[in-house]
């Protein structure tokens, strides 16, 4: 931004370059053909193929390096020792024979798609002396569910026609598990990064900073908080707050002076420091062992007391204050400079508002992948493994006489393992207890609703905060989600602004070696933290050297350095998602290589021109090249948001200037995969594209190739599904054009016949014969056999072929389960299942005909339609039971009141439907197959529709299909709205798109030109036959005698409070009193006049009586809602006594 | 009485699925009424009913029958078919030949190929109605494959019984004979030659260019601006626009002629479209037909002369 003054009075283009308006524009590189390159390296869902490569192959073996050792207590001579560990291939054990297993397979079976943990042990046996020790090989130790598509899957590495040998679809993203046979995703989970300062304001207001420290070994959270102009220090730990400058004694920082050194010598750093000086002072603390003995008093006591605790104080800001810098040999300097710096931070914060962190900032997050939550998972249960093994070895251990040789090998704890993983997996609930995580709602399944669904599904990122705060900030736009995080792709409602999407070139990084980058950056000249003065380190013109949030020493020539380091990695001899960052404020270079940070690829340029010249796309095309040679030869880098700070990117190259450093490759990567569909979605106003988001991923269309193999619980397809007519780059490149979801109707924007109101629809009639919206609904229905403890098992035998009940049993076939192909009708029977009446006690083998109880299943459906049994497929499940699975297959025609929309956040219903001679037509004969009424347009502002709409005619009229890529048009990706119109003029039409049009019903031409032409229409999974509900009179609720409620029980509609409200006020008694009472519960009591209490009609002597006068002399009949009469009684058994004013 | 008018057809191109027409002297109401009547009310066989024997490919059985339905069927004889609703002969369940015409269908793979189920595996019962052929219509096929109905992969199998029907493209579109049905208003364009005169080429060459389609030109010899094909003219406004542009309203002038329209009928096939318009015709008649007056109106016989005769059914 220009905010300098002395521009006010100048015109304004004085501030523009007129020299460089009328330079030449530079050749641009076409360098859209990076992206399908980069998606086939990558994929859609990279970020957690990555994430979970990285567990698997990397951090597992650390974890069991970590604890590798498992050493009895009894013997400490004998010990187990994890030597290695690898994830095996997909299989399962059945009957002692190993099965492989294949992402298929175990969809259709409900079992688990999961590999075994294979480890290398070695251990000792034997007793006393004549210890030996032994090796085992590729032992199991439990079970690891495999995510698909990553490197120890099946489908890893495998091509098109291989996959559809494997039953998969080669579309298919993967990057999720199937549990127990249901597909779950681990959600990408937003977090604020870990080890690193955040200066923030409390509530109060008050400024502090924390850390959130999170090692292998420990997890916590600091926070260094002024209050009252004093600083304290807030460890959980500790029973109140700490004076910070006690703790920094405590540490060995028993100068004053030294610790104003290292904050820094500004007088004004100073002055904010005294009070919090003058208070230790007052507290009597001057050295270290006063200060440690103060910090002892507050140290919180243990829960249960333990007979020592002294030296707590010394541990606790050794291991858990600011846990992740390191403490060696009781040398705290490293903590006290860390200590120092956040000190300093909190200061500048305090000067200067500016300075203060915003939370919201992308870069400021980490985004926490399967792999990392795996991770945490399996840590948790090897060790609770590992503790399991070592008490079990130990109680046998401590048997006085042991028959057998002990093998330690054999006291693994097998399924801990296994189950954890799979019941986590399957719940979504993450309780490790162990590093205090309790999460829910995790996972979820896999949204197979459509294409596109899936695919959002797998870059959807859920929010850190819950989602009842009524904050407006973490909702926001942030600028620094720019290329990382879709801006459009959000839900509405609660969750809106806090579940975002990732944008279609982000990468999420993962783990990378810290070792090589420390050397490395000590051989750069960066001064060691060990060799500086408190003096030295926040010298003028040096910067502090940050790697990961610890501070490594400091630099006197960042830039320099900065360089340095990316030139290196650009060489790749460093990891190509380290960012280097340098923090001009906060003098600071940030150097970060953990996992979690967004980032994406740019083009590198020098001095504003771009390294990638047409020769290398030229080599890309003939296939000399790949994405990853790009990246080598450093023509393109990945940046994260925190060194996108330091780059100056230009849009195009075009617009590059000599301060530019990278030019981005395609603007519309911005967007994500959802909000790619959309044809110009840069010509409509916002909100319409958030809504198409939402709305694309209930669209019918085809969900995979393999749709017809996979049994779905719900499975909406479209009968002919097409490709639109102007498509997007997006579409191409994640394949919306093989798995479309709609169809390109012939859209007529004019009003017509009235039943077109509210965003209604009008359509023909002809059309929908001819198949248009049309789709077929399959439903899952599940039958089991099971076998009970008692050795009996359900079974499944012949139906009766006359009689009582044949009739509902015509579909079954001999095996007494429906046959595949009949028709099915609501009530019919479609497995004729009998079982046992009694399941418990003693074996009973073989039972009569007599001990079982029919226990058929029927089909409810909407009544009056009829549905066919598409298949039916019989597999066992894991407690070997016979599942029977019935797929249920509908097909409908659209009706009024189904719901269909544009891609630009355009719902509407069916309003009616037209016969075709009465619809409108052009001379040329065209007839619309739908009719949208123009009132849609002005407060919507969808101008890309029209555009859409424009596109699409000339696409159809001259063969080709047109494009409208977000912000395409300058790079060629979007079709100019003048190029169309050129073309549609050399086809015979209206530029403007407009046609002639006669009514169909009186033959005269329309008034108007009316805007006519192809836009792509989805048919949205919301439709009536689903949805309708009536009743008269039907079931009632057993305790009340009230209707039930709810479609599902056939329930009334309930006359609310609002709406007795509304008769009260009208005065309509009889109508409150017939709607409340006699088509409700109506009841009738007998009452005593006298009492007032309820009487009863005594059968036997046929009089009424009242049973607390004992007599029958004042009773009254009188009808009260059964409710009514429920609830005197009850309270009169709460011995109030209840008596109507009678 | 003599407002009566002689509507006249004068036929401008005939094809066997193509026919283009004028229609003279008569209004939009009877022009749209025979439109009207192609489209929804002139009968034609199609698949009605689909008995499935055997299906193991890829589409289910009502996205086949679905298909099979939108076959266009040769239907010269259905006009003198019966609706199955009202036939004598049987229940409307396809047994006789009145109103009815069964097909069978039997196609299985058994190579590597995948293996296109057409149109033209489906057997007729009748001769007289088969699926419409696109070879027959001129237009240059090749492959001459028919329609697809599915494809098939080795071991997949199709077989069913088909019974197709009478009906009218009002109950369904599969029964409208009509690909295509539109009329126009016949352009009546003046041009104001003395004003026009005193336009320069280039203005001309401009107005030409400034609609959309070819209706105007410069005769080659005499370079004066003429029509060229009044007909190209689809009513946009470009030129009178262009017109007003150039302040000279009134240059050139277009109107609707009102009482003639130009029809195009593109047929499915199922009959030729001459036949169509002929069919519609007569249903029209018929249903003209059915409006009698009623027998109590005496008194007033005399005033509707012989239209009153008419409508007594004399």
């Amino acid at each position: 931004m220009v905010s300098n003054g002395d521009l006010v009075d100048q015109p304004q283009w004085a501030g523009v370059d007129k020299e460089f308006l009328a330079a030449p524009v530079k050749s641009a590189v076409d360098k859209f053909q990076l992206l399908p390159e980069f998606l086939k390296v990558r994929g859609l869902v990279k970020q957690h193929l990555d994430s979970f490569n990285y567990f698997v192959n990397t951090e597992i073996k650390k974890i069991v390096a970590a604890n590798n050792e498992i050493r009895s207590q009894v013997d400490p001579k004998l010990y187990l020792r994890y030597k290695d560990v690898r994830i095996g291939e997909p299989s399962r054990m059945v009957d002692y024979v190993t099965e492989k297993l294949t992402p298929q397979k175990c969809r259709i079976s409900d079992i688990t798609y999961a590999a075994p943990i294979l480890v290398n042990i070695e251990y000792t046996t034997g007793s006393g002396n004549s210890l030996k020790v032994q090796e085992k090989r590729e032992l199991t130790i439990g079970r690891m569910p495999i995510m698909l598509r990553s490197s120890c899957c099946a489908l890893y590495g495998k091509d098109e026609e291989e996959l559809a040998s494997l039953g998969e679809c080669p579309l298919d993203p993967g990057g999720y598990f199937v549990i127990k046979g249901t597909e779950k995703v681990i959600l990408i989970q937003e977090q604020l990064s870990k080890n690193r300062i955040i200066i923030d304001t409390d509530k109060k207001g008050c400024v502090q900073a924390s850390v959130t420290s999170s090692t292998a070994a420990t997890k916590s959270k600091t926070v260094i908080r002024m209050e009252k102009e004093k600083i304290y220090l807030y460890l959980n730990q500790f029973k109140t707050k700490v004076p910070i400058m006690a703790v920094m004694k405590a540490m060995g920082m028993e100068s004053d002076q030294e610790v104003v050194q290292m904050v820094g010598r500004d007088p004004r750093y100073s002055a904010l420091l005294l009070p919090s000086i003058e208070e230790c002072a007052k507290a009597n603390v001057y050295t270290q062992h006063q200060a440690l003995e103060y910090l002892e008093k507050q140290v919180k006591p243990l829960p249960y007391a333990s007979t020592r605790t002294e030296k707590r104080a010394s541990s606790i800001l050794r291991d858990i204050f600011i846990a992740n810098v390191p403490v060696h040999d009781n040398n705290f300097r490293a903590k006290c400079i860390y200590v120092a710096v956040m000190l300093r931070r909190m200061m500048e914060a305090i000067l200067n508002k500016d300075a203060m962190d915003d939370k919201d900032y992308v870069g400021n997050k980490r985004l926490e992948l399967s792999g990392q939550l795996l991770s945490l998972l399996f840590e948790d249960l090897f060790k609770t493994m590992n503790d399991e093994s070592k008490k079990l070895i130990d109680t046998v251990l401590g048997k006085p006489n042991r028959s057998s040789l002990f093998d330690m090998s054999k006291y693994i704890v097998r399924d801990s393992i296994t189950v954890g993983l799979e019941r986590t997996l399957s719940t979504g609930n993450w309780d490790v207890k162990r590093f205090r995580m309790h999460r829910k709602g995790m996972t979820q399944v896999v949204a197979r609703l459509s294409y596109i669904g899936t695919v959002g599904h797998m870059t959807k990122i859920s929010p850190q905060f819950e989602k009842s705060r009524k904050v407006s900030g973490p909702r926001a736009l942030q600028p620094s989600q720019w290329g990382m995080l879709c801006p459009c792709d959000t839900p509405e409602g609660e969750a809106c602004g806090l579940v975002k999407n990732l944008a279609l070139m982000t990468h999420v990084t993962t783990d990378d070696e810290e070792g090589p980058i420390i050397s490395l950056c000590y051989c750069l000249g960066v001064e060691d933290l060990e060799l500086l003065s408190g003096e030295e380190l926040h010298m003028p013109n040096s910067y502090l050297i940050m790697l990961n949030g610890l501070i490594l020493g400091k630099h006197r020539k960042p830039q320099r350095f900065a360089t340095a380091m990316r030139k290196l990695r650009r060489a790749g001899k460093i990891g190509e998602f380290v960012s280097i960052f340098v923090n001009e404020k906060q003098h600071c270079v940030y150097i970060a290589s953990d996992g979690g940070r967004v980032c994406r690829p740019l083009v590198i340029a020098d001095k504003g021109v771009s390294r990638i010249k047409e020769h290398h796309m030229k080599e890309l095309k003939d296939g000399v090249r790949t994405f990853d040679t790009f990246l080598r030869e450093g023509l393109i880098e990945y940046l994260d948001v925190n060194e996108e700070n330091n780059a100056l990117i230009a849009l195009y190259e075009g617009e590059a200037t000599e301060e530019t450093t990278h030019i981005e490759i395609e603007p519309f990567t911005i967007l994500g995969v959802c909000a790619g569909l959309i044809p110009y979605p840069h010509h409509n106003q916002s909100p319409r594209n958030t809504y198409q988001c939402a709305m694309g991923k209930q669209a019918m269309g085809n969900i995979a190739y393999n749709q017809l193999c996979r049994m779905d619980t719900l499975l909406y397809l479209l009968v002919y599904p097409q490709r639109p007519l102007l498509t997007t780059r997006t579409i191409e490149l994640v394949g919306y054009d093989k798995l479309g979801a709609g169809q390109n109707a012939t859209v007529a924007v004019m009003s017509y016949s009235g039943y077109d109101i509210e965003d209604a629809i009008v359509m023909n009639k002809s059309s929908l014969d001819r198949g248009f919206g049309r789709c077929i609904v399959m439903k899952k229905m599940v039958a089991l056999s099971q076998k009970y403890e008692n050795g009996a098992s359900d079974r499944i035998i012949c139906p009766p072929r006359e009689g009582y009940e044949a009739e509902r049993m015509q579909i079954l076939d001999d095996d007494g389960i429906a046959a595949p192909g009949e028709i099915i009708r609501t009530h019919d029977i479609y497995i004729n299942k009998q079982s046992p009446t009694v399941t418990r006690g003693a074996p009973a083998p073989n039972l009569p005909d007599s001990k079982y109880k029919p226990s058929r299943q029927t089909y409810k459906g909407p009544e009056g339609e009829t549905a066919v049994l598409d298949r039916v497929a019989l597999c066992t499940d894991r407690n070997n039971n016979m599942n029977i699975k019935f797929m249920v297959r509908h097909t409908r025609r659209p009706e009024v009141g189904d719901k269909f929309s544009s891609r630009h956040g355009q719902k509407g219903v069916c309003g009616t439907i037209i016969q075709q001679e009465d619809f409108p037509f052009s001379e040329r004969g065209i007839c619309p197959d739908l009719i949208m009424n123009p009132h849609g347009f002005p407060s919507r502002m969808t101008v890309g529709k029209m555009i859409e709409l424009l596109g699409s005619k000339a696409g159809v009229s001259s063969g080709r299909f047109h494009y409208g890529s977000a912000f395409g048009e300058p790079s060629g990706h979007a079709d100019k709205v003048e190029v169309i119109s050129e073309t549609l003029v050399k086809h015979g039409f209206s530029y403007n798109g407009k046609d002639f049009i006669y009514s169909g019903i009186t033959g005269l031409p329309l008034q108007a030109y009316i805007f006519m032409g192809p836009i792509y229409y989805q048919k949205l999974k919301h439709m009536v036959l689903d949805k309708m509900h009536a009743r008269g009179s039907g079931p009632r609720v057993m305790l009340t005698r009230q209707p039930t409620e709810g479609r599902s029980k056939n329930g009334g509609l309930r006359v609310g409070e609002m709406e007795r409200d509304c008769l009260i006020a009208y005065g309509a008694s009889m109508l409150i009193y017939e709607r409340l009472m006699i088509s409700s519960d109506p009841f009738e009591v007998k009452v005593c006049r006298k009492c007032g209490l309820l009487g009863y009609h005594n059968y036997k002597l046929k009089a009424d009586v009242c049973s607390t006068c004992k007599n029958g002399d004042n009773i009254s009949t009188m009808k009260l809602p059964y409710a009514c009469k429920l609830l005197i009684q009850s309270l009169s058994d709460e011995a109030h006594a209840f008596s109507g004013g009678l | 009485m003599s407002n009566q008018r002689f509507p006249t057809v004068k036929i401008r191109e005939l094809k066997n699925d193509y026919c283009k027409f004028e229609l003279r002297d008569t209004d939009a109401s009877i022009a749209n009424a025979l439109r009207r009547v192609m489209i929804a009310e002139v009968p034609t066989v199609a698949i009605d009913l689909v008995e499935i024997e055997v299906n193991s490919s890829v589409l289910n059985d009502e996205f086949i029958a679905h298909r099979l339905g939108l076959i266009p069927l040769t239907s010269e004889r259905a006009m003198s078919m019966r609706f199955s609703r009202d036939c004598d002969a049987c229940d409307g369940d396809g047994q006789c030949d009145y109103c009815s015409v069964e097909f069978h269908l039997r196609a299985k793979c058994i190579g590597d190929q995948t293996l296109d189920v057409t149109s033209r595996e489906l057997i007729s019962s009748d001769a007289t109605v088969v699926p419409v052929d696109s070879a027959d219509s001129g237009y240059d096929n090749l492959e001459n494959r028919g329609i697809i109905i599915v494809k098939l992969r080795r071991g997949q199998e199709l077989r069913l019984r088909a019974i197709a029907r009478k009906g009218i493209g009002k109950d369904h579109a599969k029964w409208s004979p009509a690909a295509t049905v539109t009329f126009m208003y016949e352009p009546d364009i003046y041009i104001n030659e003395d004003m026009m005169e005193k336009l320069s080429l280039e203005k001309k060459l401009e107005i030409i260019e400034s609609s959309p389609t070819k209706v105007f030109g410069i005769d080659e010899n005499t370079g004066r601006f003429i029509v060229v094909d009044p007909e190209a003219y689809t009513y946009d406004d470009e030129v009178l626009k262009k017109c007003e542009a150039l302040d000279m309203p009134g240059l050139i002038e277009i109107r609707p002629k009102e009482d003639t329209f130009i029809f195009t009928v593109e047929s499915t096939g199922a009959i030729k479209a001459s036949q169509l318009v002929l069919n519609a015709i007569d249903i029209l008649k018929q249903k003209l037909d059915v409006v009698r007056l009623s027998e109590d109106t005496v008194e007033a016989d005399d005033q509707f002369g012989e239209l009153g005769a008419h409508m007594r059914g004399g």
